[in-house]
């Protein structure tokens, strides 16, 4: 403890989000059997655990309090069933994300406490008193700290893919023509060759004539997700949709399917056999291992299978997180803060995200504000959390955010870690089964949870 | 105006001077794989090779987020607290003359009946040295919009490189002061002069054809179906709007605990969804080609017909930073064709 | 306590602070209220400062920002007229996050207020002429300052009918105050509602406003119609205007659109060119005819 903090007798301020059937009536208890513990936790009760947001646990760090407790029912005994399976299955993947950012974990806890547990209550309260007055005052979420943390593991050389064969593009076209020709699709979402200033690029194009399917072509510059105009109403007022899909931008669609966005039989899937796409010049780093080079789904398959450059390294962002998680709580902040200090709020991480289809988004509802909307750091510290977290299990690492990010944040660093908790814990990876239910809507009797006091 | 030349090595010698004088010196600078403009504390950190910052200077007079009013809770009930603006003596240094153009424009938007003194406060203190282009990049169009590569609108001070040394237009009085910091790093222009230059960077110029302007027109192109078409790939971010030199359109919003809080001003940006949304639920741009069209008839239209110029300076941070390749160049002649074709 | 820092910027070494700060409300006190429907209220409010409440003018027509602090501002006209000083009145309807924390403070509470902002009703050029105010609903609110205007200056004017219309009878403003306006010499005060909102004791017309309106036979010569309500009502009075012979210069209403500095340079109420809270609120059907459907 430092002598500043002895100085201005600081106490740890903590707040519990319990559940209102087991643990507020065991912390009750607690109370009515004169049990005396300290007083330095602030109890707000919901109905079940199953209703606890982790932005309400954001919300309270950004509010300056020093430690939160989340506590409910034991599995098996949840009021509403099945609640409180669904809050472990949550925090699972929370706690390790906010790790991640640089949270002291400390200062986060979970537990079960029963009704009749008010012992148990008292002292699990005073032991978490005790961690966060450790881990002393949290570190305010309103300003940027100095000095960043730098990643001192650097992405590997990638150099560039091969040009996919003109054939694919003459495939499409044709595909397109038929398809618009019979009426099957009434308009074919691909790629075109740019102009004017970005000579050398593709960007998107909507094909709604036959005779028009020539603007069409496909190759290594063809980066966009499309999948991102599947809810778009200006394209869907066509009716059906074809798109021109990589094997990435697929597993988007299945997402889209699996939260019934849209249905399959309303989408015809050009897939297209990739080798990897030019982002800065380079391979872009969700090429270099990518599981779906020939698309895995798809109405009309274009290109040869057996063109496809095996995959034989892992996923080339793996080692920087490794390296993140190797630092203290504290340096991985000192990363973290200065990345979103610089959001501008211009929210192209969103509108590029196919899955962040959203009417009104949680950073546009306003009563209550959730999100600051101001792009100070403590607001866009919130948005930046909430964004990553509200794609956790659903995010197929398309890397379009982190691509069109204007101030440069590593928004694929969370986006992977996230995937990697969800697969390590729950086994699952998004994008591949329309069927399967979304990681965090579903739960297991056997889902591993050992931090859970 | 004052015409000088000066060396490489005694402009280096005169931005250290200005530091050492105490201003706050912002220039060109790398920072997190960015080229942003920062204060500076020698002018070795100036970014090398520097063709354009990737946000523009309009973050230094308009910031991204503001206080504008402070107020606490006294015996229940609110007292209200002007908040203090950032007084300092700044000098922008190279500012390409598209940046520096957007300046004015900006000026017309805080200024006149309601003076803004968030603003005027910031740009009062400013001094602005800039930097005339010889590299123009591709997706630069300032020609198009009645500038050039060597415009002076907007400097106090214009630097144009010719050879090894630059040519100095002292343009105002505020500059002036600049350069008598150290009058004798400074020689006479004698015959130099930024044509030669000025012709060869607009050589090369890959976009230079004037683009239209529809201050008079604009209500034929309004309903024209080509805004849907050329707003259908539009994702409504507020990129182009946030790299935007002149772009201006700004939020109020409070936050507030029970006992204090403050108002604040925040970038906004017309492609937003919401952005003109009433709370009846009534939406005047309910898709994004409404939305799309307000940002280019904003500025080649509105801004024109009230305050007499285009509210663009062809910088083209907007057509490469847009995620979809949106290039607002491209669109205006696109419009104005497809007006043509049916006699508008 | 939200402390804001400018992204990436250093701390200014000098600051000053603003001498005169746009954005900064009058503080202003709820004194009266009164609910016109179950969602619309009325507020009186009176200035905190005497100086301002002394000096304070506005002409009719104009709006100003309301503020709750802490949770934001929003945009109603100013209802009473300059010839009634000593107060402001403002009536809204509840419908969002401003106007509901408005509607749930109480007399004695105090809010901010700012302007008078926007054009006005040029009263000047309508003395002598016959005065037509027709109000659908809650833009009878937009007409009120001016109607109280033109009836407190009741000499200058000619005849006066004000036609309060409202799709059902508890949605009418005002109810409380028409018989005022009706009692006026020389003004007549028709109050109608849509079919099928009739109560079995009314005593009013039945029928869409400008059908109602059409039925009164107005004359267009020498005479200024004045109309505000929903967009579509707004939208066939202009044609019932037109049939009925009123040329568009005669023809007025007022335009609201979602603000937020309310001077001219945020750039978010803007239609075509011109900015409602500038250039408007108040147009005419010619300029309304010229602006583009961005509205």
């Amino acid at each position: 403890m430092t002598n500043e903090v002895k100085e201005r007798n600081w106490e740890p301020k903590i707040v519990a989000f319990v559940c209102n059937w087991c643990t507020y009536v065991g912390a009750d208890a607690a109370g009515t059997s004169r049990m005396q513990y300290a007083p330095n936790v602030r109890i707000i009760r919901f109905p079940c655990t199953g209703r606890i947001d982790p932005l309400f646990i954001i919300r309270a760090f950004q509010h300056g309090v020093d430690g939160v407790i989340v506590s409910g029912c034991h599995p098996g005994d949840c009021h509403y069933v099945s609640g409180n399976l669904l809050a472990r299955r949550r925090w699972i993947v929370f706690r390790k994300f906010m790790d991640f950012l640089g949270l002291d974990l400390r200062r986060l806890h979970f537990a079960w406490v029963s009704a009749t547990e008010g012992a148990k209550w008292a002292q699990l309260v005073n032991e978490i008193v005790e961690e966060v007055r450790q881990a002393g005052p949290a570190p305010t979420w309103a300003m940027p700290t100095d000095g960043a943390t730098k990643i001192e593991a650097p992405l590997p050389e990638i150099g560039l893919p091969p040009s996919p064969p003109p054939e694919l593009t003459l495939q499409i076209r044709e595909l397109a023509r038929q398809l618009l020709g019979t009426g099957e699709v009434g308009v074919v979402v691909g790629y075109e060759k740019a102009t004017g200033a970005r000579e050398g690029a593709a960007t998107p194009t909507f094909v709604n004539k036959p005779e028009d399917a020539d603007r069409l072509i496909f190759n290594e510059h063809c980066v966009h997700n499309l999948a991102v105009y599947l809810t778009n109403p200006l394209v869907k007022k066509f009716g059906k949709v074809g798109i021109v899909a990589k094997g990435c931008d697929i597993r988007s669609i299945v997402g889209l399917i699996q939260e019934n966005q849209i249905k399959r039989e309303d989408v015809s899937i050009i897939g297209v056999v990739c080798n990897g796409v030019v982002v800065n010049g380079r391979l872009a780093d969700k090429c270099v291992a990518c599981p779906v080079k020939v698309p895995h789904i798809y109405d009309h398959l274009v290109g040869d299978p057996s063109s496809v450059q095996a995959t034989t390294s892992g996923h080339p962002l793996d080692a920087q997180i490794a390296y993140l998680e190797s630092l203290s709580p504290e340096e991985r902040w000192n990363y973290w803060m200065p990345q979103f200090a610089r959001c501008i709020r211009c929210y192209a991480c969103r509108a590029v995200c196919p899955l962040c289809y959203c009417q009104p988004c949680i950073a546009e509802k306003h009563r209550p504000q959730w999100i600051p909307t101001s792009p100070h750091p403590q607001g866009n510290l919130a948005w930046n959390i909430v964004r990553a977290w509200h794609l956790a299990g659903r995010c197929v690492g398309c890397g379009e955010c982190t691509r069109v990010c204007p101030v440069g944040i590593r928004l694929d660093l969370l986006n992977r870690k996230l995937a990697i908790e969800v697969e390590r814990a729950f086994d699952y990876r998004p994008g591949f089964d329309p069927s399967a239910p979304t990681p965090l809507s579903t739960h297991r009797p056997d889902d591993k949870a050992d931090f859970i006091r | 105006m004052l015409r000088k030349r000066l060396t490489s090595e005694n402009l280096n010698k005169w931005v250290d001077s200005l530091i050492a004088s105490g201003l706050r010196v912002v220039a060109p600078v790398r920072e997190g794989g960015l080229t942003l403009f920062r204060p500076i504390t020698s002018s070795t950190q100036i970014a090398a090779d520097y063709t354009k910052t990737d946000l523009p200077f309009k973050e230094w007079l308009f910031p991204p987020t503001e206080v504008i009013l402070h107020y606490r809770i006294v015996d229940g009930e609110p007292v209200l607290e002007d908040p203090e603006v950032d007084a300092t003596k700044t000098v922008a240094l190279f500012l390409r003359p598209c940046d520096a153009a957007a300046i004015p424009i900006l000026d017309s938007v805080f200024g006149g009946d309601y003076e803004d003194e968030f603003y005027t406060t910031r740009r009062r203190n400013l001094t602005v040295v800039g930097l005339s282009c010889t590299e123009p990049q591709p997706e630069c169009f300032c020609t198009a919009v009645g500038l050039s590569p060597t415009s002076e609108m907007g400097s106090d001070i214009l630097l144009t490189p010719v050879g090894d040394e630059f040519l100095v237009e002292v343009l105002t009085e505020k500059g002036e002061q600049l350069v008598n910091q150290q009058p004798d790093l400074f020689a006479d222009a004698g015959n130099l002069t930024k044509e030669q230059v000025t012709e060869q960077a607009i050589a090369k110029m890959m976009r230079k054809e004037s683009l239209p302007t529809f201050a008079d027109t604009y209500a034929d192109l309004f309903e024209h179906p080509i805004w849907e078409e050329i707003a259908r790939k539009c994702l409504g971010c507020g990129i182009c709007a946030y790299s935007c030199p002149t772009c201006h359109c700004y939020d109020i919003v409070d936050e507030a605990t029970l006992f204090e809080g403050v108002r604040c001003r925040n970038w906004d940006c017309c492609g937003f969804a919401l952005f003109t949304l009433h709370a009846s639920g009534h939406n005047p741009r309910p898709t994004q080609a409404h939305r799309y069209r307000q940002r280019v008839l904003h500025k080649f239209a509105y801004f024109l017909q009230t305050y007499g110029q285009n509210m663009c300076v062809g910088c083209g941070r907007c057509v490469i930073k847009c995620p979809v390749g949106m290039d607002i160049y491209e669109v205006v002649r696109k419009i104005v064709q497809a007006c043509e074709r049916v006699g508008v | 306590m939200v402390t804001v820092t400018a992204t990436g910027m250093a701390m200014p070494r000098e600051t000053v602070k603003v001498s005169r700060n746009i954005y900064k409300p009058y503080l202003m006190t709820i004194v009266d209220m009164r609910d016109e429907t179950h969602d619309t209220r009325t507020l009186r409010l009176q200035f905190k400062d005497p100086e301002v409440a002394k000096t304070f003018d506005w002409k009719p027509g104009q709006f100003a920002q309301y503020s709750v602090f802490g949770v934001g501002e929003c945009v109603f006209t100013i209802a009473n007229s300059p010839t009634r000083k000593g107060y402001i009145e403002c009536t809204f309807r509840q419908v969002g996050k401003v106007t509901s924390a408005l509607r749930d403070m109480e007399v004695g509470q105090t809010i901010g207020f700012r302007g008078p902002y926007g054009n006005w009703f040029p009263v000047e050029e309508w003395e002598g002429k016959r005065l037509y105010f027709v109000g659908g609903g809650i833009g009878t609110v937009a007409l009120r300052g001016v109607m109280q205007y033109c009836l407190d200056n009741r000499k200058l004017y000619d005849e006066i009918l004000i036609l309060n219309a409202a799709r059902t009878v508890a949605d009418l403003v005002y109810k409380s105050e028409m018989d005022e306006w009706a009692r006026v010499d020389g003004v007549t005060l028709v109050k109608a509602v849509d079919p099928g909102g009739e109560t079995p004791d009314w005593d009013g017309k039945v029928g869409l406003a400008p059908n109602v309106f059409e039925e009164l036979k107005p004359t267009p010569e020498n005479a200024i119609l004045v109309t505000c309500g929903p967009p579509i009502m707004i939208r066939f009075m202009l044609l019932a205007a037109e049939r009925l012979g009123f040329k568009p210069e005669q023809v007025y209403t007022t335009l609201e659109n979602r603000m937020k500095c309310g001077l001219g340079k945020c750039g978010r109420c803007n239609v075509g060119p011109y900015y409602v809270c500038k250039d408007g609120p108040v147009f005419t059907a010619a300029q309304l005819a010229k602006l583009p459907k961005d509205f």
